[in-house]
């Protein structure tokens, strides 16, 4: 099944993604087969059941509730630009 | 009259007293400088992962009982997608499916009525980072100071049809909150947050409007406000044959309007999915018994034994247990006086009317509820005359101190100096023949006049019993 | 002192014994790299300066007669584990200048022991890739043969240890990534169970799949490692509260009694013919030594590719959303958040990681969420039950480790559909969270392609993996590289 342009633009978008437009091309055949693959898991009907994982821990087993020592502001920010210990972003439009 | 009614639902959120983040050990305390309360895991560095803080837990189901929902036996975290400067990991950690506390209901009482207001959940997430604009350069500045803060959020069922529903609620919440002991319920820090889901419908109607939501809410003030604006601009949309279009919007106090932010059309797809980072948990009924018997004395129930061990008025115990502050203060008081009565017209009466006159704050009060106590104590003792006894409080107001220090440096001690007293009362009675003449003829109105006369003269030197006692003596002579 | 396939346990020994300091050692093998990477690749980085300090170091606590397992041994890490001060890349454009200032849990724990860094290993972008060639700076060649792959995503790892430019290296496995370069280079590495080793520290592909693990000479060297690096980690709330046994303890052992399932699936159409017999060949043997062969199935498994891919898929494009050009990592142009953001990703990650980004955010997106992202995650249920079952009746299962050995490199380019394929035999491994160890049994017999077959144990059972596997390797000898 093809995928249709405005999936894959919906993708990109939530993704944070651009491609131009002979890469969109490639993509676009890339993802359709890619998804077919996916597909095949529509034939199987059992139904998930969250509760059943196993993979649960005792609420003792949280962690305790202690403050430590804070990480050197310089050294978190040692990759980033940055000025006045904030990271430098450019401006947000809404 | 409005042919409309408004519906209103709310999401709280309130952020928890721990002491450390809800996934990593830096400091949760308000403020620090930029990025210093901060460490890989909170910052979203590559290769971090979050681990859960057990108090977070525990003060979400204290949420939950406080508001008596039910508690999850199974409880799960959920991954929340969007990108923000403000979040560092480009993922809030938060609960979709499986949240802490569920179906829950709080009593409230708007204009002498009560009334119910559903709770449809409540779930802890992590709060985000502050960004700081800087519009000449075209930049914004992250701190991620806050990101990681332990929230919970309140989500109630559309149960509101007026502001004051509305205020008399948050004031509830963040009430049972604070007596819960896990926020402080600052909304000028922003510790305490409400956004307002609101829509108007034809009077009658069963169907709800198109909603819109409201942010950006400072203060009580502020949404109380809003919300009468926000009214406003949807019925006038509706009577001009226009539809509400369902979308966030910010309040700027200010101008006192709303306006859009953006529309429900371009909403975020967040594609919340199980954080595969975090293990879901699961509580024994010991575990979740035990955290029930350790939530504190609620505000209902700290009202009602007021009245019926300490004889407070329903009206007084209402003050009194309606600001925390005030509250905790009239505790350490009369842990140091067992004076219930005296403490509590003392802090109603003398206390709140120099409050009220903006001479003191409950938030920065250089003087215990102990300090207090003993004050009180001394007035009721006799051994500081009430005129005294002011002077005392107006300088604990200024400068701190005890009672009994200033009472001490000012030689304010009421002195039983009897000689002076037999001396000042003779006196006062040669010099005023005709009241003494009243007196004895039964007019008893008069010997306030004496008394009036007496303590001026004192100044403090005898308590009001000896001196109401000698003049009684003096004029039945 | 030759260090040609030199095992950790006789590298120990000549320490210890004085035959060789630690910093000889590390030089050892920082001049067979020289001699022999430009032509192989299999490092990003070389860390010669800090290894040479690190030797120092060790070489102190081995004269002061406190030496550990693995003090002043020299190893490469994959480039995917955090290294406080040293260049991390995941092989990838986006963390190219990325100095982490923190170390992973692992790497604390070898630094505990005195270990000594050679560098770090190359993989595919991101560890999303199954032949080393999707990374960004050194696309590692196959030491048996330099125009096929080594495998994948450990590639630089296996291929590092096969060449004997490490005696040992630490891989990570998200869905074969241990195991399948293990396989191609001829050498043994294992996946351990889901949380036996802390993933503190390293870069998440697909937090609920991704597992730290070591790629050695032999099996006993496996265990040494897992020795080392393994534990619960208050850092990572998945890491397991389990006893940590010696992973030494039962090598050596007889397997006779022990019960080897043979589930069907994996031997079927898809799988060579070569590698089969030779699989199968290794489990007649097995059972001469004394274990008993039992059939059985794995209905499950052709949904396993779909089911493994929208899972790790689905996670990897939530844990890569941070790398946004802010925190860290490449820095786009933009003139707004949006721009900046976009160019970032855009320019700095490679095509594959992008398609998986694209993929995962189809899985969870909304209206498709319930067709695929939580079929899978009822399909991941489903083939632990499976396990399960196989289990009440075995001791370990055996089976190819990937359907063919090692492939020319650009044969399965642009193909990403075959290439997910590759990896039906490990990624059923990584769903129910099981220990799998890689192994050779053989080698193909016109070009002497490595050959590796996969036993699986159950959870928390290295042990017993480590033990078959060492049975196995008592007496095979395997075919030098010539490099």
């Amino acid at each position: 099944m093809a995928i249709e342009l405005k999936t894959i633009e919906h993708l990109c978008e939530l993704s944070k993604l651009d491609y131009d437009e002979d890469g969109m091309k490639k993509v676009m055949g890339e993802m359709s087969d890619i998804i077919d693959l996916m597909d095949e898991i529509k034939s199987f009907d059992l139904i998930y059941d969250d509760t059943k994982d196993g993979n649960e821990i005792a609420f003792k087993d949280t962690r305790e509730d202690v403050a430590e020592e804070s990480f050197p502001t310089e050294k978190l920010l040692s990759n980033a630009e940055n000025t006045d210990n904030c990271y430098v972003v450019p401006k947000v439009v809404e | 009259m409005s042919a409309y009614f408004p519906t209103m639902g709310l999401e709280i959120h309130a952020e928890l007293l721990t002491k450390s983040k809800v996934f990593c050990t830096c400091s949760a305390e308000f403020g620090g400088t930029p990025n210093s309360r901060c460490c890989p895991v909170c910052s979203g560095l590559p290769g971090t992962l979050p681990v859960l803080n057990q108090k977070a837990v525990e003060y979400i189901i204290k949420a939950g009982y406080v508001m008596n929902c039910d508690i999850s036996r199974f409880t799960k975290w959920d991954r929340k997608n969007y990108f923000y400067p403000d979040l560092p990991k480009a993922y809030q950690i938060s609960q979709m499916p499986r949240p802490v506390c569920l179906s829950g209901k709080v009593n409230i009482k708007v204009n002498g009525e009560d009334k119910v207001i559903r709770i449809n959940r409540i779930h802890l997430e992590e709060d985000a980072g502050k960004l700081v604009h800087d519009d000449a350069r075209h930049l914004s500045y992250a701190d991620y100071n806050r990101c990681g803060v332990p929230l919970i959020e309140i989500v109630t069922e559309p149960d509101f049809h007026s502001a004051d529903e509305v205020i008399a609620f948050i004031e509830k919440i963040k009430l049972l909150l604070q007596y819960a002991g896990i926020c402080d319920c600052k909304m000028e820090q922003g510790s305490i947050r409400c956004d307002v889901n609101i829509s108007i419908a034809p009077k009658g109607s069963t169907e709800l409007g198109t909603r819109t939501e409201l942010k950006n809410l400072n203060s009580l003030k502020a949404i109380a406000k809003a919300i009468e604006v926000e009214i406003d601009r949807q019925e006038e949309l509706l009577e001009s044959g226009e539809r509400v279009i369902q979308q966030t919007r910010r309040f700027n106090e200010q101008l006192g309007e709303t306006t859009a932010m953006r529309s429900k059309e371009d909403a975020h797809d967040y594609r919340y999915f199980p954080d595969p980072d975090i293990p879901p948990i699961i509580f024994t009924e010991e575990e979740l018994e035990s955290i029930k018997n350790s939530i504190p004395e609620l505000p209902e129930q700290r009202v009602e034994r007021y009245v019926n061990e300490y004889g407070l008025k329903k009206a007084d115990a209402d003050i009194i247990v309606g600001d925390k502050k005030i509250c905790d203060f009239f505790d350490e008081a009369l842990a140091v006086y067992n004076n219930p009565k005296a403490v509590a017209n003392y802090i109603l009466g003398e206390l709140m009317n120099r409050i009220n006159r903006g001479e003191a704050d409950m938030e920065n009060l250089k003087f215990g509820g102990a300090d207090l106590a003993k004050l009180v104590e001394f007035m009721q003792t006799d051994k500081i005359s009430q005129a005294n006894a002011k002077a005392i409080l107006r300088e604990m107001i200024e400068n701190g101190g005890s009672a009994k220090d200033i009472a001490d440096r000012d030689d304010l001690w009421i002195k039983e100096d009897n000689d002076l007293l037999a001396k000042v009362v003779d006196e006062i009675i040669a010099n005023n023949p005709k009241p003494v003449e009243q007196y004895k003829n039964g007019d008893q109105k008069v010997f306030g006049f004496f008394m009036g006369q007496a303590n001026k003269a004192l100044k403090g030197a005898a308590s009001p019993k000896a001196i109401q006692e000698y003049i009684r003596k003096k004029l039945s002579e | 002192m030759d260090i040609k396939k030199a095992k950790i346990r006789d590298l120990r020994k000549s320490l210890d014994n004085k035959e060789i300091s630690a910093a000889e050692l590390c030089g050892e093998y920082f001049k067979r790299i020289e001699e022999v990477d430009s032509k192989l690749l299999s490092y990003i980085t070389v860390t010669k300066e800090k290894a040479l300090k690190d030797a120092e170091n060790a070489q102190k606590i081995i004269d002061a007669g406190r030496a550990e397992a693995l003090t002043g041994i020299p190893l490469a890490i994959k480039d995917n584990i955090c290294i406080d001060g040293v260049r991390t890349t995941c092989a990838s454009h986006m963390l190219e200048n990325f100095v982490p200032p923190y170390n992973a849990t692992v790497i604390e724990k070898l630094n505990e022991q005195g270990y000594v860094l050679l560098g770090r290993a190359s993989m595919d972008e991101f560890a999303m890739g199954g032949s080393t060639q999707t990374s960004a700076f050194a696309k590692t060649k196959n030491p048996y043969d330099l125009e096929r792959v080594p495998g994948g995503s450990s590639g630089g790892s296996a291929a590092a240890v096969a060449a004997s430019l490490a005696p040992a290296a630490l891989g990570s496995d998200t869905g074969g990534s241990i195991r399948q370069p293990s396989s191609f280079c001829g050498v043994t590495g294992i996946k351990p169970t889901y949380g036996r080793v802390s993933r503190y520290g390293l870069v998440a592909f697909a937090s609920s799949l991704d597992q730290i693990g070591p790629i050695c000479n032999d099996a006993r060297d496996c265990a040494i490692i897992l020795n080392a690096i393994c534990g619960h980690d208050r850092h990572d709330a998945t890491s397991a509260r389990v006893d940590t046994p010696d992973f030494t303890e039962k090598i050596g052992q007889p397997i006779n009694g022990l019960k080897i399932a043979l589930p069907k699936e994996f031997y079927a159409e898809g799988i060579d013919d070569t590698v089969r017999k030779c699989v199968l060949d290794a489990a007649k043997e097995l059972e001469k030594r004394g274990a008993t062969l039992v059939e059985c199935s794995m209905p499950s498994l052709k949904y396993a590719i779909p089911a493994y891919y929208l899972i790790a898929c689905a996670e990897a494009a939530s844990n890569l959303s941070r790398f946004d050009g802010i925190k860290y990592g490449y820095r786009g142009e933009g003139r707004t958040f949006e721009e900046l953001i976009r160019d970032s990703r855009s320019k700095g990650f490679g095509e594959e990681v992008k398609r998986r980004i694209l993929l995962g955010n189809y899985a969870l997106s909304s209206g498709y969420y319930d067709a695929y992202y939580k079929k899978a995650l009822a399909l991941k249920q489903e083939i632990i039950r499976q396990y399960d079952k196989i289990f009440e009746q075995a001791d370990v299962i055996l089976t190819p480790t990937a359907p063919t050995p090692a492939y020319k490199i650009g044969e399965q380019d642009n193909d990403p559909v075959k290439m997910y394929q590759a990896d039906i035999c490990t990624v059923t491994v990584n769903i129910a969270k099981l220990p799998a160890i890689s192994t050779t049994c053989g080698y193909t017999a016109d070009k002497g392609l490595p050959i590796g077959m996969s036993i699986i144990g159950k959870r928390f059972d290295e042990q017993t993996i480590l033990q078959v596997a060492d049975e196995w390797e008592y007496g095979f000898v395997p075919l030098d590289v010539e490099l």
